[in-house]
């Protein structure tokens, strides 16, 4: 399962979505226009490892939309860019994928990681509009995968779309 | 020098690690003679008032917790309504994290490092630390003495020079840690660390595992 999360206001994201229906490829995919849902950021009370393991106290419409993305294989996040970074919007969404991990950390490479909390994991992309910094985007993008135990799957300009359709 | 210190954590002040960093920091501006103002952003209410401390000032000093790499998301939104000012203003950012190696911070020093340039005001460097998550979950009189180190970089900063001093790189400790002392943490991590982790979720009032999947 592929998840395209679309942050942005013009809903780049619609367009991405029918052309990886046209492609062909018979992969299953969602597309959730995210840029108006009631969101919250993360007020980093931590009780989604300490006091109601794999849970948000938060209760907006982040839930449903973290359960799908724990599931996923891909989640493709799709953001406009400020600051040469993701939007507030999109970081948000990121900022409160925590639950998916536990607060036990171990070692993985040479740096301390928390222990996912689910054995399946999704890859990460980015896809932005605006002026984004795509080289700050791309290892940002690396960083968070290795946070939630999987890969980056790439950060694309919304110019290089089809790129980003070939890596789903 | 008259320095405003904006806490750019979304978590309550009352229980802010950043703010405690804060505290300790701003005991070694005021022994040096420098006076400053405090602002916190958890709260929305308050975004008027340090945006205008932001605007009337030109020493400024944003401390963040690191969030999944980089700022809180919160921060990004209140950065978006900051005015854009000139290189008078200078903007120097204190980033901490609870993972403790200084290679866990890099990423978001570096949206840090080009932040100023987006506000058009000049940049004074980041002061970042690690293994910070402590502050939490410890007694408050052992607080002190994990924020205490940062009262000697308020002196520093103090001298004008921002965060760019040999202290300041020296603050940051190991990039990485070496492969004794990561043996050393993985056996912890399983054994001391899990426990506490166990403990101070009783104290939350958790009654279930720490691994416990709600969705399994």
């Amino acid at each position: 399962m592929i998840l395209l999360i679309d942050t942005t206001n013009e809903g780049i994201g619609k367009k991405i979505a029918s052309e990886l229906v046209n492609s062909s490829r018979g992969k299953s995919y969602e597309y959730i226009d995210a840029s108006n849902m009631n969101i919250s950021h993360c007020v980093g009370c931590n009780f989604c490892w300490l006091k109601t393991p794999g849970q948000c106290v938060i209760k907006d419409e982040y839930e449903p939309l973290l359960k799908k993305m724990s599931k996923a294989d891909q989640v493709w996040l799709i953001s406009d860019t400020k600051f040469g970074f993701v939007s507030y919007k999109a970081k948000n969404i990121v900022d409160r994928v925590m639950p998916i991990v536990t607060m036990n950390l171990h070692m993985v490479g040479n740096q301390m990681r928390h222990i996912t909390r689910y054995d399946k994991n999704p890859n990460w992309g980015v896809i932005y509009s605006g002026d984004g910094d795509k080289d700050y985007l791309s290892w940002w993008c690396e960083r968070v995968a290795i946070n939630f135990g999987s890969k980056s799957l790439g950060v694309f300009s919304e110019k290089e779309y089809k790129e980003a359709i070939s890596c789903m | 020098m008259h320095v405003i210190i904006i806490n750019g954590s979304p978590r309550v002040e009352k229980y802010s690690n950043t703010e405690k960093i804060i505290d300790a920091f701003s005991e070694g501006l005021a022994e040096a003679g420098v006076s400053f103002e405090r602002y916190a952003i958890s709260n929305k209410n308050n975004w008027d008032e340090a945006r205008e401390a932001y605007i009337n000032n030109t020493e400024i000093i944003i401390a963040l917790p690191l969030y999944v790499e980089s700022a809180p998301g919160i921060l990004l939104e209140f950065l978006e309504t900051l005015p854009v000012k000139d290189k008078n203003t200078r903007v120097s950012f204190i980033l901490q994290s609870g993972f403790a190696e200084a290679s866990q911070l890099r990423c978001g020093e570096e949206f840090l490092k080009k932040l100023p340039e987006y506000l058009g005001v000049s940049y004074g460097g980041t002061l970042i630390k690690g293994d910070n998550f402590g502050i939490r979950v410890v007694k408050e009189e052992e607080v002190k003495k994990l924020t205490g180190p940062y009262k000697e970089m308020g002196k520093t900063f103090a001298s004008g020079n921002g965060f760019f001093s040999e202290a300041v790189k020296k603050f940051a400790g190991p990039e990485y840690f070496s492969l004794p002392i990561r043996l050393m943490l993985q056996l912890m991590f399983k054994t001391i660390a899990k426990k506490r982790f166990a403990e101070a979720a009783r104290e939350f009032g958790c009654n279930v595992p720490l691994d416990y999947r709600p969705w399994a």
